[in-house]
């Protein structure tokens, strides 16, 4: 007899965000979001309080991946931050914080959410189509022939990760991997389209960093001593290569439901072994040199094929197989592939098989740190940014970091707003006023952001000419000697000697046009230029203020208690 | 105290737990000390997970029950949330350092041991090393984790500067700690230190002792063992004349207990050591370095006599305690390992890396020869520089022989059951075939990767039932296979079947399970033979010929108990050396092995590296008077020094980064102080920490004065060396060695506690995932932010 129980009637809450628990909340995620941005960012570390592993970090794809947040609100808002990473790797907390500040500005003001949404809408086209303009003064285009702009965007998503503990020759250090690696990808001769290749990360942990490096081909980890039954190596010319994805260790498949009935003195595994037994002696009729199997090769397998002067090779594992597939042309089952040659190579205490194609691109990508957490934030940021570079070959603009772009863009806003009104308002029935309020809740959105950069008590001050950002110590007296307390703006570009004049953010000053800046003449060779990918910031962008649009439109939470 | 600390900290809980050790450690903190501890420190829990070894209550007479400290206070909490921390007090970096605090009795040549004890079970461990002692302690804190992590990454690479590292941990997060109080900027505290840290390595570059060709050079016959006892391990940089006062001249009862504490061997050896010769200031190229030093070596006569090994816990009065006998032990020695070509420099590393544990060291010294040897037979000569390879070095532990028995030998020796005693008579003077079984040899055995099913039945055609049972037709099969190939020793790597061992015995067949896979390989190369997973897969090619076995006899015929007797396995040639490490005390066989691995790869690293540095900390020296210099130089110098540290150059910070550099670099100074005078007092040099404080002090001030602190310290140690430092030391010690230190695993070990230290500094929060509110009890609630 089944017993009922009565459902509990769904809860619903109206208004959300005037609950005082909601914005507290709020309040605490833009707080811990807020103080890991940037390169003097603060670290979290993230643990399950039972003990065991520690992860410390300072970026929101680990950060968030670990959050599990429990209000409605909260999840809209991490769940849009986490697609947008999935999707760009980059300016995850940049999307967060700016969502926050936008829902916490507007809520200051005495405007019906419609508006509000609207306002906020012509706001961000207006952003975006700047950003995307030949006019845009915080761009620069990034040239593929020399490697010095895109070294500058990787060693800046390297700067603005302090978990990765590298100094700064080390930042160099992997950067230029980075960038080898990101080279190695792709495809010497091109036909119409680009088929970008992978680089896989190969852990070596507990070297110094500087022991990283990255090498053609793939590298397949083995014991030394396996490795030295192996060698040498006889075959001068090209490696005919067998690869398989199932397992040849001569279990039987799964029966399901089914059972198998053996009558006695039978032996299943011997059966099996026969069969595999059959399948090497083709391999020997074909002439295969090498045999790479994902999952075991059964001992008495090797042991045959290894008398006959094939080398095998197994539990080359998952990740691995469609990069070999893709090294050696080889599809399994139906046809056996190439390596032109095949070599052992040791690093730190780690033995590897590597596997030389004639031209693939494919590369390997040793990466080394000290200690586990460190080399775990190494990893999510190395495959961040060269994910990045696949992006910027797509798009290839480059925005000023380093806090430049949002204060410019806020300059730009501002004028516009106060100069061009009409050209924001389409006939839709806001006001100017209105217009007003919510630009400056953008703006001061968009400033605040940029001075999160700043953990040390320090200030931030924009120049009247370009917009850019500029830092500056914290209790410092309010008449100065600007340039000489200033030396350059956050992304590098200019420097405090160019006859600029400067004002505190938030303080009234007069809208002004921001300047653009003429990269090709100003970025001198040697110049260190922070800089942030285009693609991954506008995205950022537009999920930040549709996330919080969203939220803000947000008037019932209804729960099943049940 | 700082009082505003302890009220800063409400919810400071302290649950006392028990750190049992030597009661001569006076570096420990007194009770006293404790107690205002808790009050600074909040609380430390140390919940120790001992390992059940009843075995391991050696009495060191009184054993004082300190109740040790320990805190355990999280940054801030996050259950998805987090708690803002003060500014001024980085709770994380009071942790480490309070952590770091108990291995600080580690750093030297001279370490005290520690019992662990266990409140809940009474059980308790002999620790006398960092690695067992964070091991033994349950830091569940998360910096106590990553403090654990980063020893045990630093053991696992090197398996040395595991208490180097511990102790800088703790100095620089004092250091971290303390330019907090000042004010200084996080990042500006990271760049500095980093910049430092960094400035210290390049500096101890000229410091390095280039090391070629120990081996092919020389003929003197003489090992360690043969020549004079030194001051072994002391810190010859640092030592005081006694009558400054550095040695204590009081010492009561409790140095009897610590004697069975303290690793020193009661078998060690007399050593005469090269007493001096010239370094090159700056590392030269290869030869002409190496020439410099051989050249110059001091080649002495060699007088038997006796001396104090410096310990805090001797002094001249009972030095006659540790008088060396100079027994047969040489002979026995050289009965193991017959060959004599010695050479002295490989004399002199060995005795510089040994650091105090001549005695282990002699071991390793003789497996390198050993293996040397093998190598030139191999090769014909030896072209390539001849690198020590540890994974090919077996040690077999037995516990209960007297620790004289100690030795190595070429081949494996391992222990097996009493049961074969008359098997291995029989087979001894007769070469025998050899089998090598990768996975287990039992019936039910499946390589890796099999998986079996579980839906399949098997059923009988005939009435008739099989007569033998599966495991007994198995045990027959595997016999015919042992029989067709006439194989009379089979060595696994995984576990063996009890019942087959036994059938193998009647059969006279030696059946060893658990063989290291470098044996295994060993045995592969040497004797020919192929290793197999399965016993069917054994073919003619597999068997491997002309392997010995022979019971290993001690001189005495000593056997390590009833549970086994100690066989020596080899072949013609093999490429494997075994070291025998006794023990009579059975609780020290565990440190003894750490031990001998830890000078292994001393001597490896420096064979591998061709390179040495100085120690005794000459280095840490070195790196303290140059951090100074440098404080100083950007005091005078003011606004403009690098900011190239800084990964954001157009920062504030950048440009406010002069004004603090000098104070950050005088506090990273004062951790190679902290360390130097901890060893120091470790080693008794100094009976406290003010004397060695002045000392420190002292040489700084010369070496500042002098312009070059490297030209200076190498300028100390040919002086300390021709014996000025020492005129005055009764013994009439003229001959002090040098201590030497593999290169790169110090240097890690200090980028490592650096990096530890900085990833502390710069968190700010700690965040608990996947708790609900209900499993955090109300009183850790205080301070928790919920998302």
């Amino acid at each position: 007899m089944s017993r009922l129980e009565a459902k509990k009637p769904s809860v619903c809450k109206s208004e959300p965000l005037t609950n005082e628990t909601v914005r507290a909340t709020l309040s605490v995620l833009k707080g811990v979001l807020t103080s890991c941005y940037g390169p003097s960012g603060r670290l979290k570390q993230l643990h399950n309080g039972l003990g065991g592993y520690v992860c410390t970090t300072s970026q929101s794809s680990a950060l968030l991946r670990n959050l599990s947040v429990t209000h409605p609100i909260l999840k809209i808002l991490t769940t849009s931050v986490q697609n947008h990473v999935s999707c760009f790797s980059d300016c995850g907390l940049f999307t967060a914080i700016l969502c926050c500040n936008l829902i916490e500005n507007v809520q200051k003001i005495d405007l019906t959410p419609t508006t509000v949404i609207k306002l906020n809408k012509h706001l961000l086209s207006l952003c975006t189509n700047y950003l995307k303009s030949e006019a845009c003064g915080c761009r620069i285009p990034v040239d593929f022939s020399s490697s010095q702009i895109l070294l500058c965007l990787v060693r800046s998503i390297l700067t603005s990760k302090p978990a990765c503990m590298l100094t700064r020759k080390e930042i160099d250090h992997i950067s230029t991997l980075i960038l080898r690696a990101f080279l190695l990808t792709i495809p010497e001769n091109t036909d119409d389209s680009i088929i970008l290749g992978k680089s896989i990360i190969v852990p070596l942990k507990g070297q110094r960093v500087t022991d990283s490096t990255v090498l053609p081909g793939v590298l397949i980890e083995m014991s030394e001593v396996q490795l030295k039954r192996m060698l040498p190596i006889k075959k001068a010319s090209a490696l005919k290569v067998a690869l398989f994805c199932v397992s040849l260790s001569g279990d039987f498949a799964d029966t399901g439901e089914g059972t198998v009935v053996v009558s006695y003195g039978m032996s299943l595994e011997n059966a099996a072994l026969d069969q595999l037994l059959n399948l090497g002696r083709q391999l020997i009729s074909d002439h295969v040199d090498l045999v790479l199997c994902q999952k075991v090769i059964h001992p008495s397998l090797k042991q045959f094929l290894s008398t006959h002067h094939i080398i095998a090779i197994d539990r080359v594992g998952v990740a691995l197989m469609e990069p070999l597939s893709k090294v050696t042309g080889s599809i399994s089952p139906s046809s056996y592939g190439i390596v032109k040659e095949l070599c052992s190579a040791k690093f730190g205490s780690k033995h590897f098989f590597h596997l030389i194609p004639d031209e693939a691109t494919i590369c390997s990508l040793l990466l080394s740190n000290r200690n586990d957490t460190a080399w775990d934030e190494l990893k999510l940021t190395c495959q961040a940014a060269l994910h990045i570079l696949h992006l910027t070959i797509k798009e290839p603009w480059a925005l000023l970091g380093g806090g430049c772009t949002e204060t410019h863009l806020a300059a730009f806003i501002r004028y516009k707003a106060r100069n061009e009104p009409e050209s924001i308002l389409t006939d839709d029935g806001c006001t100017q006023a209105e217009l007003q309020l919510i630009a400056e809740a953008f703006c001061s959105a968009l400033e605040s952001l940029a001075g999160s950069l700043e953990h040390d008590g320090g200030e931030i001050v924009t120049d009247m000419k370009y917009g850019h950002l500029w830092s500056v110590q914290g209790d410092c007296p309010s008449v100065v000697n600007w340039p000489d307390l200033l030396s350059r703006c956050g992304c590098g570009l200019y420097s405090s000697q160019e006859e600029l004049s400067w004002s505190f953010l938030r303080s009234t000053c007069h809208p002004f046009v921001p300047q653009t800046c003429l990269p090709h003449e100003t970025v001198s060779p040697t110049s260190n230029l922070i800089v942030d990918c285009l693609t991954a910031k506008l995205s950022g962008l537009q999920v930040a203020v549709e996330t919080a649009n969203l939220i803000l439109d947000l008037s019932y939470v209804i729960e099943d208690k049940n | 105290m700082n009082n505003e600390r302890a009220c800063a900290q409400p919810d400071a809980r302290c649950r006392l737990s028990r750190i049992w050790f030597d009661p001569v450690d006076n570096s420990e903190p007194s009770l006293e000390e404790i107690k205002g501890s808790q009050l600074r420190q909040c609380q430390i829990e140390i919940r120790s997970t001992p390992k059940v070894d009843h075995e391991s209550y050696v009495h060191a007479g009184r054993i004082l029950t300190v109740a040790s400290f320990f805190s355990c206070f999280r940054c801030c909490f996050v259950v998805m949330a987090c708690r803002a921390v003060n500014k001024r007090r980085h709770v994380g970096l009071q942790q480490l350092s309070s952590f770091a605090e108990t291995g600080r009795t580690f750093l030297g040549p001279v370490k005290s041991s520690k019992f662990v004890t266990s409140e809940d079970c009474l059980e308790s461990v002999l620790i006398s090393s960092t690695v067992r002692l964070l091991e033994s302690l349950d830091l569940s804190s998360t910096v106590g984790q990553l403090l654990k992590e980063a020893v045990q990454a630093q053991n696992n690479t090197y398996k040395t500067g595991s208490s180097t590292l511990l102790f800088l941990v703790g100095a620089w997060s004092s250091a971290a700690e303390e330019c907090l109080h000042l004010g200084v900027p996080v990042s500006i505290i990271a760049s500095v230190m980093s910049e430092g840290v960094d400035s210290c390595i390049e500096e101890v570059a000229s410091l390095q002792v280039p090391v070629h060709s120990v081996f092919g050079h020389g003929d003197n016959t003489k090992t360690i063992s043969g020549l004079e006892t030194p001051r072994v391990g002391s810190c010859p940089f640092l030592q005081v004349p006694a009558g400054a006062g550095g040695i204590k001249e009081e010492h009561d009862f409790k140095d009897a207990a610590s004697q069975s504490l303290t690793m020193y061997s009661p078998s060690r050896r007399p050593v005469k050591l090269p007493e001096f010769f010239n370094l090159p200031a700056k590392v030269k190229a290869g030869t002409e370095a190496s020439q410099a030093l051989r050249s110059s070596l001091h080649t002495d006569t060699c007088s038997r006599k006796s001396a104090l090994i410096l310990s805090r816990h001797f002094n001249q009065a009972d030095d006659s305690l540790w008088i060396s006998k100079p027994d047969g032990f040489l002979e026995q020695h050289s009965t193991a390992t017959p060959e004599t070509y010695r050479c002295r420099d490989l004399v002199e590393l060995a005795v510089g890396l040994s650091h105090g544990d001549l005695s282990t060291m002699e071991l390793v010294e003789a497996a390198a020869r050993l293996q040397y040897q093998k190598a030139c037979v191999r090769q014909g000569h030896c072209t390539v520089p001849f690198v020590f390879d540890v994974s090919r070095v077996f040690a077999c532990c037995l516990p209960g022989v007297p620790e004289t028995f100690s030795c190595v030998c070429s081949g494996y020796v391992t222990v097996v059951s009493t049961a074969s005693i008359t098997l291995i008579k029989e087979l001894e003077n007769q070469p025998v075939q050899v089998v090598l079984i990768e996975g287990d040899l039992t019936e039910s055995y499946h390589h890796l990767g099999f998986n079996k099913s579980a839906n399949i039945k098997t059923v009988l055609d005939s009435t008739e039932l099989p007569r033998d049972s599966s495991e007994e037709r198995w045990a027959s099969r595997v016999l015919q296979v042992l029989t067709q190939f006439n194989v009379n020793l089979i060595l696994v790597q995984g576990s063996v079947s009890e019942s087959l061992t036994e059938k193998c015995v009647h059969s006279k067949r030696l059946v060893v399970g658990s063989v290291g896979s470098g044996v295994m390989q060993a045995f592969a190369e040497a004797a020919g033979a192929v290793p197999v997973t399965y016993i069917t897969q054994v073919s003619a090619a597999c068997v491997g010929s002309g392997v010995s076995v022979t019971a290993w006899r001690t001189p005495l015929e000593v056997r390590g108990g009833n549970d086994g007797m100690p066989v020596l396995v080899t072949v013609e040639g093999i490429n494997l050396v075994t070291a025998v490490l006794t023990s009579s005390v059975t609780a020290q066989i565990h440190a003894k092995e750490d031990r001998f691995w830890t000078c292994a790869y001393r001597l490896h690293h420096a064979l591998k590296e061709e390179k040495v540095l100085l120690g005794g900390g000459a280095v840490e020296f070195l790196c303290l008077s140059h951090l100074r210099i440098l404080a100083e130089q950007s005091l005078r110098r003011g606004g403009h020094t690098c900011s190239g540290w800084l990964h954001n150059a157009s920062s504030w910070l950048a440009s406010s980064l002069p004004a603090y550099r000098p104070a950050v670099l005088e506090r990273l100074a004062e951790g190679w102080r902290r360390y130097l005078s901890a060893l120091m007092c470790n080693a008794a040099t100094c009976s406290t920490e003010l004397g060695a404080h002045t000392f420190i002090e002292h040489h700084v001030h010369n070496a500042a004065g002098s312009g070059s602190p490297s030209a200076y310290i190498l300028n100390e140690y040919s002086k300390l060396n021709s014996g000025i430092f020492n005129a005055d030391i009764p013994g009439k010690l003229e001959q002090v060695p040098r201590v030497y230190d593999s290169v790169t695993p110090k240097i890690e070990a200090w980028r490592r506690a650096l990096d530890l230290v900085l990833l502390v500094l710069k968190t700010d929060s700690e965040i608990i995932t996947g708790l609900g509110h209900t499993q955090i009890n109300s009183q850790e609630l205080e301070g928790l932010l919920f998302l």
